[in-house]
């Protein structure tokens, strides 16, 4: 893409807003069709580019504008190449839950030019939601940025105003009965295109499914937090999710720059499947008396180069949450190697919630909310 | 000599790259400016951590490319956290043969991933003597309040109220890193130590942004702002080849020939932008200026005297604090903010008309400083 100055015949790699020599706006570029006017057979591996040999391109458009490419498969000089265009049509996503992960996902998609429905319960619980995103993207974009990213949301109370979405990311609790009245919901209202995602991050999507008129179209699409910072999406495919749905979410992932991975619909999915057992496991090793919070907090980051512990990974997620999920495995696998240790339950009972009650494994003092 | 374009970009966590935030800084100044970016003879640019944070080096053709065909001599400065000041000087030095140059620092901080931003910014220290022996940049400056502390018996509290001032004074300036956030003493006391004394509240933020200037030999309108001097001094970086631990001999040098050049005293001074990269270095700004005595500084801070209203206002724009230290911008950010208020351009942050203002701007622990005294016409 080249960005240009019709006015001075000038164009820029990078996507600057104005012409720095007339002050005029610049006009995105975007040919499909190139000639390759050079190539090169590289052999030496360097990072990111580790698989030689690989050819570098040099190729020009139409206007003359050119652009560096690397292949694997060997062109000849002269040839034309067609570039895909990237979809300039984006999906409109709905998003369902102002929670901790409804809002960043919103304020995530929006940042990414996703235009976006976030669905909340009231007027007033819309406007603290509002606030959340534009204080999370004012972090990284300048006020007029942000004023402007902030024009693709739309706020609506009413499930109608989910209608037009082409893909729904449901973010509400993490509950059954909860999300299966959503599903239910929300297949009554949308055009029958609509895609139905669920941000669950240990529930079964063929149970969700089953709620709606569309089981071909729901999936799971669990993002992790904090969504900014976090570069995975489990990408959860049920009995009767269409190799088309399971497309679409893929390259919308791929567009928010972040790596899908496939996982059949199973409880816990991969993530809390490898992670609650292993925090349930150290939650068992302290109740052994085997060894302190600290030290095993420690064997998991300096012995496998975990950037935290379990204990404070289990206080950061909430060990209400831990719990809930490691309950679903325990249920679903019928398995007692799932069996919720006793101390995160007393913990629970005692209101030590983790980080976000200010105890749980670890004091925390006064949290600002 | 003088300044007759200022631009910059918001500086905070910021998702643009840095060649489009250095266009960003450069095209706000050509458009402050009565003069196109064709009149531009020569560019410096200032940058301290493209290399190790974003694999970019040969920053002056990276410039060149955002200015298509102009062809011009670029340049970069690095002398760590005073890049940009220094840029500036040399470029003065360069006015005669190129009678309109542009300074440009930029910096990109956040979301790199090559190394980590504490290893990098410790580049700017003694790396085989002190850096091996865990000397990150907290550290050095924690070891400099801990001795002003004990020899002028100090508590933390100094320290606590430069930051709370610094905040204050960000919520003033849409442009600043914690513009929107609302800062109280008890924050500040609770948040967690980094190297003791010091708190994250002591600490400036990593920060992505740009600031640009264009100076010329000749006055070009009446928004220019007149230089009267410019002076860079040099010392050890190590702490430990220097006989105080309580002052920095850099800012004394350059500044006393800035005084000597000009005639002027700190008490003609107006306004102020000193390098607060931790409160601590705040403290020894004002008494390595000339504004008080060595271990006056926090009375100086208490009685008022540099709040917005205050006799000699410093940092207006949040400093380094709270508006934020990207930092390779970070002392044309300061001149930004002088030129702003010279100008009686500061809105809601506008100091009662001021006549004089000075920018110290510092690399590393000391081991660089940069004075610029500037007038309003």
């Amino acid at each position: 893409m080249k960005y240009c100055c019709l006015q001075c015949h000038k164009c820029w790699n990078h996507p600057v807003e104005k012409c720095i020599f007339c002050g005029q706006g610049v006009t995105p570029v975007e040919e499909t069709q190139y000639r390759v006017i050079g190539t090169s057979e590289v052999f030496v591996p360097s990072t990111g580019n580790e698989k030689v040999p690989y050819f570098v391109n040099i190729l020009e458009d139409l206007h003359g504008h050119k652009k560096i490419e690397k292949s694997f498969q060997k062109y000849e000089i002269g040839d034309i190449i067609d570039i895909q265009q990237n979809d300039v049509q984006r999906d409109q996503i709905g998003v369902i839950g102002t929670g901790l992960l409804g809002s960043q996902i919103a304020a995530y998609l929006i940042q990414y030019g996703y235009p976006t429905v976030l669905k909340t319960r009231s007027d007033d619980s819309a406007k603290k939601a509002v606030s959340k995103i534009q204080k999370q993207i004012a972090k990284r974009m300048s006020d007029a940025e942000t004023e402007a990213v902030l024009q693709s949301l739309t706020i609506t109370t009413d499930y109608s105003g989910l209608a037009d979405c082409d893909v729904i990311i449901e973010a509400a609790a993490e509950d059954m009965d909860i999300k299966r009245e959503i599903f239910h919901s929300i297949s009554q209202v949308c055009k029958p295109s609509t895609i139905l995602a669920t941000n669950s991050s240990s529930l079964s999507i063929d149970d969700l499914a089953g709620a709606t008129d569309r089981p071909e179209k729901c999936i799971g699409m669990h993002f992790f937090n904090p969504v900014h910072r976090m570069d995975l999406v489990e990408v959860v495919i049920g009995s009767m999710t269409s190799d088309a749905t399971k497309d679409s979410i893929i390259g919308i992932v791929t567009a928010l720059n972040k790596k899908p991975i496939i996982v059949q619909n199973s409880p816990g999915y991969v993530v809390n499947r490898l992670l609650l057992p292993q925090i349930n496991e150290a939650v068992l090793l302290l109740e052994e008396g085997v060894a302190s919070k600290e030290d095993i907090d420690s064997a998991i980051k300096l012995g496998l180069n975990h950037p935290m512990g379990p204990f404070q990974l289990a206080d950061f997620i909430g060990l209400d949450i831990c719990l809930s999920i490691l309950e679903v495995l325990y249920q679903e696998f019928n398995n007692p190697k799932y069996k919720p240790a006793q101390l995160l339950s007393d913990l629970i009972e005692q209101g030590k919630l983790g980080f976000k009650s200010g105890e749980g494994f670890y004091t925390y003092g006064k949290v600002n909310r | 000599m003088y300044i007759n374009g200022i631009g910059r970009t918001k500086f905070g966590a910021l998702t643009k790259t840095l060649p489009e935030l250095t266009y960003e800084a450069m095209l706000n100044a050509v458009e402050d400016s009565p003069l196109d970016i064709t009149d531009i003879d020569a560019i410096f640019v200032s940058n301290f951590l493209g290399g190790p944070l974003n694999g970019q080096l040969h920053f002056n053709s990276i410039i060149a490319s955002l200015l298509p065909s102009l062809n011009i001599p670029i340049i970069r400065i690095e002398t760590a956290c005073a890049s940009s000041s220094v840029a500036l000087n040399q470029a003065i030095n360069c006015l005669e043969k190129t009678p309109n140059i542009m300074i440009v620092g930029v910096e990109k901080m956040t979301g790199t991933h090559l190394i980590s931003p504490t290893d990098a910014i410790a580049m700017a220290g003694d790396y085989k003597n002190d850096y091996e022996q865990g000397l990150i940049f907290p550290a050095a400056y924690a070891l400099i309040a801990q001795q002003y502390m004990s020899t002028y018996g100090i508590s933390h509290d100094a320290l606590e109220q430069v930051s709370y001032i610094n905040h204050k004074n960000a919520n003033l300036n849409p442009l600043a890193h914690f513009y929107h956030k609302d800062v109280t003493v008890e924050m500040i006391k609770q948040s967690p130590r980094v190297a003791s004394p010091l708190n994250l509240f002591d600490c400036s933020p990593l920060s992505d942004g740009a600031a640009a200037i264009i100076i010329s030999s000749k006055k070009q309108s009446d928004r220019d702002v007149k230089i009267l001097s410019s002076r860079i001094a040099t010392d050890t970086i190590s702490l430990t080849q220097r006989e105080s631990l309580t002052s920095f001999n850099a800012t004394k040098i350059a500044s006393r020939k800035v005084y000597q050049d000009t005639g002027v005293t700190p008490d003609m001074i107006d306004i102020l932008e000193v390098h607060d990269c931790f409160t601590i270095s705040e403290l020894l700004a004002l008494e390595d200026l000339g504004f008080c005595r060595p271990g006056e500084a926090p009375e100086l801070i208490e009685n008022g005297s540099i709040l917005p209203g205050g006799e000699h206002p410093v940092n207006t724009d949040g400093g380094l604090k709270a508006d934020g230290h990207p930092i390779g911008a970070t002392g044309l950010a300061q001149i930004y903010e002088i030129v702003t208020q010279l100008r009686g351009e500061a809105g809601k942050r506008q100091v009662s008309d001021p006549k004089l203002g000075l920018t110290q701007n510092i690399g590393g622990i000391g081991g660089t400083c940069g004075i610029t005294l500037m007038e309003g016409i």
